[in-house]
């Protein structure tokens, strides 16, 4: 085939033009640049949460008027601050402080005062003086705080402790017929659908988003007729792998860069976490193994690849943007019956319909890759479903070219894929 | 040593944009294609282009088939003119000469030079979007020629120039006759033809119905054209019933004859001078090509004549 040695440099060419023009235009500038920021709060979020609720500290302080009171000021505190935590400043006052303390509450030193008085022999009672909200946040909880304050006491009373009462028995687990499963747990395998799931919206809505944009370009340069010039200095084949490798990276481009600022983000969570709140709080990157990973980045490109050409090929039978979505509606239902089936695959992973679509290479993209994440799938079923992925583009590209060449001619309201078909069969 | 274009056919549905037609442009002439909307002149284009398969029939460039040419061999205006309207008109010619495979510093040279000969050097770094369409126009030209192409076959270059910038476009046409390229445009207006082109073929309905050199083409009715104006006389009602003439237009100027083949337009002046006429004007010709248009292809049919259904031009 002529095309193939005459591929480049021209459709290399063509590709940096459609790059540099797609990435020159506001609308991409902006658009990465908020999409990127907009990553990275949401990233931040844990962070913002966890530090508004550091700013408003609680000043608390506390008056026993109990004899036997034991040391409660380590339990109280892991209480009211759990995870290290400075929400509370608790200040346990010395016997016959509470004139002092009251005056301090007055002068608004502290914002709540407990009182600790015992209730008969056997209990405590407390009374919170504040001028927080009776229902407020900061009073619940310290009342669940005093809570097991009292709770302590009452097992001093009775001769025991928190330590003893919490302690593990001793459980064993034997098996019925005396060979136990060792495999996923439960919270393992949510996670690896909640992985999966993720990477494969990932793919959908690359393919989504950057797709339309190979459609866009088509039926842009037909639209404006710079298509003639264009199909006398190159061949339809050179345009179609241009446009979809320009494209292509330049919505990668867009999507790398979101990623990167996703990843960043997350890295980014444990230092400004420690920063803005003076406490560790870990960063949690679920499952994500360098098989899954490698499969996802196959899986993507060449899945991106595949649906770019189809998508190429219907933008070049409309003359006008508008016309884009319409026309490559049919595209769009075969997107979405693949990411249906892989989200409804996801829950039955070993029925044969499942591995049978994995194959298919208009699915196999998102169910293969459900597969890999899941861990049920074989080194050369992974091949399999590569090497058919892979036909299928060489065949695309042609069919693709072929619809392309003759689409890219005819000028109209609206061409019906049979016309365009009918001319495919005699142009070149 | 001639493009030759072989018995070649091309059937867009119902419609048979080409039948069979055959022509031969030799190298370094100025060829004119003449015809309606809807001739076949731009399906011709483009299947010597080889954009278009022609359903039969062959092209060869000098005993070559124009499949196995480089694209490079032709230099291409289209008739729907279209450039990138963001990049630049620098930017945009570079990148089509590198498709041809020209060097980037050589194509800015060749785009500065051409720029300047079309007096607009300073459009060099605006955006296509900024340009007038006579502008337009000359860039695609530009971006037609910058590869040095042998043959360059335009569609109607011509249509919506100012006479300013057609004249600019004329001198190019000379510059890139004396580089020895073969330059084949298409065209309704037939001064522009009779004053460039040295051959010529009229096409209607995908058919060749006349062709061959210009002065051929004019004499191949054998018929002679005379116009004479007499002193006092704007009628000369005579005129029509000298043997062998037919007055085909009275004008303000003069009035127009035909003379039929076998005859001779001498006898005209003779007739007028045997009547004591005082003649103010006396001229024999060819007929014009726009006359040998009409004869042959009926009206020049300006508006759409539409060649294939549901709004496939060709």
């Amino acid at each position: 085939m002529k095309g193939w040695r005459t591929l480049f440099p021209n459709a290399w060419y063509v590709a940096l033009r459609e790059y540099r023009s797609r990435t020159r235009t506001r609308s991409f500038v902006l658009g990465t640049v908020l999409l990127a920021l907009i990553a990275f709060a949401a990233t931040q979020l844990p962070v913002l949460v966890d530090f508004s609720m550091s700013t408003s500290q609680t000043r608390l302080a506390i008056v026993s008027q109990v004899s036997d009171m034991p040391d409660s000021s380590g339990l109280l505190d892991h209480q009211l601050n759990p995870e290290g935590r400075k929400s509370y400043l608790i200040a346990w006052q010395p016997d016959g402080g509470l004139p002092t303390a009251e005056a301090d509450l007055r002068a608004r030193r502290y914002d709540i005062l407990v009182v600790i008085e015992p209730d008969g022999p056997q209990d405590l009672k407390f009374t919170i003086r504040t001028d927080s909200p009776q229902d407020g946040r900061a009073v619940q909880t310290v009342e669940t705080g005093l809570y097991t304050v009292a709770i302590q006491y009452r097992l001093a009373k009775a001769g025991s402790s928190i330590a003893a009462i919490e302690k593990a028995p001793a459980v064993s687990v034997v098996p019925v017929n005396g060979s136990a499963s060792s495999t996923n747990n439960l919270t393992r395998e949510v996670s690896a659908d909640l992985l999966s799931t993720g990477l494969i919206v990932l793919i959908f809505m690359a393919i989504v988003t950057y797709g339309v944009w190979v459609a866009m370009s088509v039926a842009e340069e037909k639209g404006s007729r710079v298509m003639e010039l264009m199909l006398n200095a190159t061949t339809p084949l050179q345009m179609l792998t241009g446009k979809m490798l320009g494209n292509g990276a330049a919505g990668l481009a867009q999507y790398g860069i979101i990623l990167a600022a996703v990843v960043g983000g997350l890295l980014a969570q444990a230092p400004i976490h420690k920063a803005v709140v003076g406490s560790d709080a870990g960063t949690q990157f679920g499952g994500l193994s360098p098989t899954v990973l490698a499969a996802f980045v196959v899986l993507f490109v060449l899945g991106f690849t595949l649906y770019s050409l189809l998508y190429a090929a219907l933008g070049s039978l409309v003359s006008r943007q508008e016309d884009v979505q319409s026309a490559t509606s049919p595209l769009m239902v075969l997107i979405m019956l693949g990411y249906f089936m892989s989200v409804f695959g996801l829950q039955a992973i070993d029925e044969t319909w499942v591995k049978v679509a994995s194959f298919v290479p208009f699915f196999s993209p998102y169910l293969m890759l459900a597969r890999v994440s899941a861990g049920h799938v074989e080194p050369w079923e992974f091949g399999l479903a590569v090497l058919l992925l892979f036909a299928a583009i060489v065949v695309a590209l042609f069919v693709a070219a072929r619809i392309y060449s003759a689409g890219v001619l005819l000028y109209g309201q609206r061409v019906s894929l049979a016309q365009v078909l009918r001319a495919a069969r005699v142009s070149r | 040593m001639a493009l030759l274009i072989d018995s070649v056919s091309k059937r867009f549905g119902d419609v048979q944009a080409l039948d069979a037609i055959s022509l031969q442009i030799e190298p370094g002439e100025v060829f004119g294609f003449l015809g309606a909307n809807g001739a076949g002149k731009t399906t011709a284009m483009r299947i010597v282009l080889d954009i278009l398969r022609p359903d039969s029939g062959t092209i060869t460039w000098n005993g070559k088939p124009n499949t196995d040419l480089p694209r490079e061999t032709w230099g291409y205006l289209p008739e729907e003119r279209g450039l990138y309207a963001k990049m630049t008109v620098l930017e945009q010619l570079v990148f089509f000469a590198k498709l041809h495979g020209v060097k980037p510093k050589a194509a800015e040279r060749e785009t500065r030079d051409w720029l300047e000969r079309f007096r607009i050097p300073e459009y060099a770094d605006r955006r296509a979007e900024q340009l007038s369409k006579g502008n337009q126009q000359k860039i695609q030209f530009i971006a037609a020629i910058l590869h040095d192409p042998l043959v360059l076959l335009m569609d109607e270059p011509f249509t919506g120039l100012d006479p300013v910038n057609a004249a600019l476009l004329k001198e190019a046409f000379q510059e890139m006759k004396e580089r020895g390229k073969t330059l084949v445009f298409s065209t309704h207006q037939m001064e522009t033809v009779e004053e460039l082109c040295e051959s010529i073929a009229i096409l209607d309905r995908g058919r060749v119905v006349v062709g061959g050199s210009v002065r051929e083409v004019r004499r191949s009715t054998g018929r002679q054209m005379v116009r004479v104006a007499v002193q006092g006389d704007p009628e000369i009602a005579w005129l029509g019933t000298l043997d062998g003439v037919r007055v085909t237009r009275r004008g303000q100027d003069y009035v127009e004859a035909e003379v039929a083949p076998g005859h001779d337009p001498g006898s005209v002046l003779r007739a007028a001078l045997s009547r004591g006429c005082e003649i103010r004007h006396f001229e024999m010709a060819d007929p014009s090509l726009e006359q040998i248009f009409i004869e042959r292809v009926g009206q020049i049919d300006m508006s759409e004549r539409t060649l294939a259904p549901k709004g496939a031009h060709a």
